[in-house]
């Protein structure tokens, strides 16, 4: 069974191997021991810390398969998108001209690096095993975490978004930062996106264009990445737009990706998720699968579970998922429909 | 030869002059109701009825069959009726001492800051008389015209020199940029920015401060390069003073050459000598020399021998200049002259 948990040090050469084996663009996976050590480490004081607004807490969860004890993926909540660092985007928008005389009228889009969502709660990291891709495990491993946004709504911002990794070709070349990150920075793609994910981003201000940058005057190949995502990220993409997310003409400044966004008190899981009460029990006539999780906050799990859940009624659970969500007789617990 | 002001009878050679310059002379219309208007507007600048802002010089180049074989003209100012831009070349510099990365991208920033200038402008000679006297003679007159009446111009002159372009008229400068914002040919749009004024083409062209890397290449290669035909041109204003400050014609990158008025070789070596008639030796140096006038403005090269305040010249050249011995004139040696002058 795979069980959803707040990471621990322990995890640490399990991230590792998750880290080396994820995409590019994929910053959040740090492929560096002691960077992936603080993240543990800052994780675990979020989850002991009391919160009662969202500050730089960043709550970060692995999906491991009980009892082998292997992890299989992890994913991970930052409360608040640009408050340690800044964060970034690239607004994507109109610029107007109208000339009465010439009787013309066009919108010409243009790119500006702004930190306007610097204040939302940012989902990220998501990363799962390759065998593991387009199952259940999957919406487990993303969908957990709004169920803990909908369990600790005060730790969280009013909207939440995430970034889908932009494309890039098989030869890890990405058209948009050829295009345009490559002359301000003057590294390749993999090293930018490498030296974001350990160094202080502080570079990242002194060398990103000011100015914006009109998009007809892109070689086409990158004004096509804008908004593009790859292919390693339609499940993402696929998950979060099935809960309510939309683009929201923001992309990610180095390989053009799509920025997702909700406003929280519209996500489907936190909208739609039900309270329960647990039961142990042994028989269970399932009539459907579910997410379900205990609502905790450092011992929070979740899983995936046949259940027959009856509005209103408390839900039978079997030992084994008792013991997997830590629950016991009269517990509450939180189900949504997967 | 003189150089003179545009009279109402000169329409007809002008609209043929026109007619054979095509493509290279957008600020003379070949509308023919539209060159009337310019001439007749050139005509009541020169009787002082406009100001300066609105003011027109349309000089024309006769010789002495009243043939009319060029045409040469400045405006009092620029921008002062509509917004005149440019793209001045600037640097935007992107750096970060820790990672030890330090990138110089120049970077185009639209301004209007030739406002209220004087501009150099349509100026074009009939191929079979491109003869060194005549370019220099059509193009450096209107400097001695400046020198004699510089409170009717600007500080600066400038002159917007045609960028380069390909057989085609193709410009990789706008290929590569304005094309994208007003989706027509270079051609075209180069076309209607005389039909009307550029301003309100301006007023499509973006705004933002263009950063030159994300130009093609090919376009980044002609930035204030001037047209091969503008060479001529380029080589006479800057031997005059004129050069390139920075800054560039929105369209095609073409390069604007600019002089303070004060600087101008012309303006500064000018003199105001007296007329004598005679005749002036075999070795006696070329001098350009305007009549002093405004309305009959009359201006020319002829081999002149100065021996004090007085300037010596022949009978033809008088009669040219419309003038009588004793009347004063404004006049400078053209400049290859000078070091024959002092050798003799």
């Amino acid at each position: 069974m795979l069980v959803l948990r707040p990471v621990q040090l322990s995890d640490l050469p399990h991230l590792q191997r998750l880290a080396r084996e994820s995409l590019v663009g994929v910053t959040s996976l740090p492929d560096d021991g002691e960077r992936l050590r603080d993240k543990i480490l800052d994780s675990c004081t979020s989850f002991e810390h009391q919160v009662q607004n969202p500050g730089p807490e960043s709550y970060c969860f692995v999906l491991e398969d009980q009892p082998t004890r292997n992890v299989v993926g992890c994913s991970e909540i930052l409360a608040t998108a640009g408050l340690g660092e800044p964060f970034y985007s690239l607004r994507n928008r109109h610029f107007n001209s109208a000339s009465r005389e010439l009787n013309i009228e066009h919108e010409v889009p243009a790119l500006s690096v702004c930190q306007d969502l610097s204040s939302h709660t940012l989902l990220r990291g998501f990363h799962i095993d390759t065998a593991l891709q387009r199952t259940a495990c999957a919406e487990l491993l993303s969908r957990a975490r709004l169920l803990f946004i909908a369990a600790h709504p005060r730790r969280f911002a009013e909207a939440v978004i995430t970034e889908i990794v932009g494309y890039s070709t098989e030869n890890g070349d990405s058209p948009f930062w050829d295009a345009v990150g490559k002359h301000f920075f003057d590294l390749p793609y993999a090293e930018a996106e490498r030296l974001c994910g350990l160094e202080s981003r502080g570079f990242l201000a002194e060398l990103m264009p000011q100015y914006p940058i009109y998009v007809p005057m892109l070689p086409q190949a990158a004004q096509d990445c804008i908004g593009r995502i790859h292919p390693e990220g339609q499940e993402a993409f696929d998950i979060l737009t099935r809960e309510g997310f939309e683009t929201n003409n923001y992309i990610d400044l180095f390989d053009g990706g799509p920025t997702l966004f909700a406003r929280t008190a519209g996500i489907r899981s936190i909208v739609h998720s039900h309270i329960a009460v647990a039961r142990p029990g042994s028989a269970i006539d399932a009539r459907g699968r579910y997410l379900v999780s205990n609502d905790s906050l450092e011992n929070y799990r979740a899983i995936v579970a046949e259940l027959d859940y009856i509005p209103g009624q408390a839900v039978t659970l079997d030992e084994r998922m008792c013991a997997a969500l830590k629950v016991r007789e009269g517990s509450l617990i939180r189900l949504i429909a997967l | 030869m003189i150089l003179r002001p545009v009279q109402v009878t000169d329409l007809p050679a002008l609209r043929a002059l026109v007619r054979q310059a095509g493509r290279g002379l957008n600020s003379l219309p070949a509308n023919e109701e539209r060159l009337n208007h310019r001439l007749r507007w050139a005509m009541r600048t020169f009787a002082e009825q406009v100001e300066r802002a609105d003011a027109d010089y349309l000089f024309v180049l006769e010789d002495d069959d009243q043939q009319v074989i060029g045409v040469s003209a400045m405006t009092g100012a620029v921008g002062l009726r509509e917004p005149w831009y440019n793209y001045r070349v600037g640097l935007t510099v992107s750096a970060s001492k820790e990672l030890g990365i330090s990138r110089h991208i120049p970077t185009l920033f639209l301004n209007n800051e030739m406002t209220g200038q004087s501009e150099l402008c349509s100026l074009f000679l009939r191929p079979d008389q491109r003869l060194e006297g005549h370019g220099r003679l059509l193009s450096v007159g209107r400097l001695l015209f400046v020198a004699e009446f510089p409170h009717l111009f600007g500080d600066k002159l400038i002159a917007e020199l045609r960028g380069s372009a390909d057989e085609r008229g193709c410009s990789p400068f706008w290929d590569s940029v304005g094309r994208h914002f007003f989706k027509m040919d270079f051609s075209h749009a180069d076309h209607m920015s005389w039909l009307g004024n550029k301003a309100f083409i301006a007023e499509l062209m973006p705004r933002q401060p263009l950063y030159t890397c994300l130009l093609t290449e090919q376009a980044r290669a002609v930035i204030g390069k001037p047209h091969g035909n503008s060479e001529p041109a380029l080589k006479i204003l800057s031997a005059e003073g004129f050069a390139h400050q920075g800054y560039i014609d929105i369209f095609d990158a073409g390069p604007v050459i600019e002089a303070p008025v004060s600087n101008i070789r012309t303006v500064r070596e000018s003199l105001l000598l007296d007329l004598s008639i005679g005749t002036p030796d075999d070795q006696a140096p070329l001098w350009l020399i305007h009549n002093r006038r405004l309305e009959n403005c009359r201006i020319t090269t002829a081999p002149g021998r100065r021996v004090g305040d007085c300037l010596t010249i022949d009978r033809l050249t008088a009669k040219r200049l419309q003038l009588q011995p004793g009347d004063s004139v404004r006049c400078v040696l053209l400049r290859n002259q000078q070091r024959q002058a002092v050798a003799a």
